[in-house]
């Protein structure tokens, strides 16, 4: 039995790129990633340290015709790993690569990418927000409920929580822009 | 050929390009990054999360069409107004030529 391990490490919706960036460092030090089966919680295998590029996509027609879709990243020498919450991971090694590889090539398809995340993602999280959080913060605020400040508190850190994943998107989105205009 | 086409791929990124050129002839998606890279000496390599965005954007825009599909690849092929927007491209890119042969 090989030796395992699982560590817990919380990315907002936006950061698949801090992801990325962790799953390959974790498999530089020798820590294959093996899956992501809850939010947050992360499971590696040891294995002989070596420099492999992880990547995520966010495509939800590519899930509906999976094989399809799935078929073309390994043609192009990607390994296909699991989906989690929309997203499909993929990992390739360096020393198959010929020079710097991902799964995008242009920033127009990594803005598309975007886009889809926000489609798929952020519209929920937008309605959510305008439509439960912020009406019941205000009318908690008019009128408290025998509950007293509870329900209050409550929806005002649901408040913080879906504002700072909105933020952090708009941050990615501002990032991408600004590295587009170098 | 309607505002919405014109504005997005008038003028086309350099992969929208080339999958224009490529279908031509049926292929699917992996034929095309290959034919691609002889074409360019390998300079141009297309990733597969970028090419199978294309083909599905131009597949809904109605600038190429799924003809069937063999062994879990899909193939496709140009329509006329695929055909129309790459024409268009084609003259842009000439005049461009043109004038940095002048230039030059």
């Amino acid at each position: 039995m090989r030796e395992r391990k699982t560590e817990l490490r919380i990315f907002t919706i936006a950061q698949w790129e801090k992801e990325q960036r962790y799953l390959r460092k974790r498999h530089r030090e020798g820590w294959k990633f093996v899956r992501v089966a809850m939010p947050g919680i992360y499971h590696f295998e040891k294995c002989v340290p070596e420099d492999v590029v992880y990547q995520l996509d966010y495509n939800q027609e590519g899930l509906e015709q999976k094989e399809e879709y799935v078929q073309m990243f390994q043609d192009c020498g990607w390994e296909y790993m699991q989906d989690f919450g929309g997203y499909s991971y993929f990992r390739k090694p360096v020393s198959e690569m010929k020079g710097e590889e991902e799964i995008f090539c242009d920033d127009e398809s990594r803005r598309d990418m975007m886009r889809r995340v926000f489609a798929g993602r952020y519209v929920p999280v937008i309605i959510v927000l305008f439509l439960l959080i912020l009406p019941n913060i205000f009318s908690q605020l008019q009128n408290p409920g025998t509950e007293g400040y509870m329900p209050l508190i409550l929806f005002l850190i649901l408040f913080l929580i879906y504002g700072w994943a909105l933020a952090s998107f708009g941050y990615q989105y501002w990032k991408l822009g600004r590295r587009q205009e170098k | 050929m309607d505002a919405h086409i014109r504005k997005v791929y008038v003028p086309m990124t350099e992969t929208g390009f080339y999958i224009l050129l490529c279908l031509r002839e049926e292929s699917h998606g992996y034929n095309i990054i290959q034919k691609v890279e002889d074409l360019t000496g390998g300079e141009i390599r297309i990733s597969p999360g970028t090419m199978y965005g294309s083909l599905s954007k131009m597949e809904k825009d109605g600038l190429i069409r799924f003809v069937r599909e063999e062994e879990k690849r899909k193939i496709y092929c140009i329509t006329d107004l695929g055909t129309q927007v790459l024409e268009l491209e084609m003259r842009r890119i000439e005049r461009l030529y043109r004038n940095m042969t002048e230039v030059r």
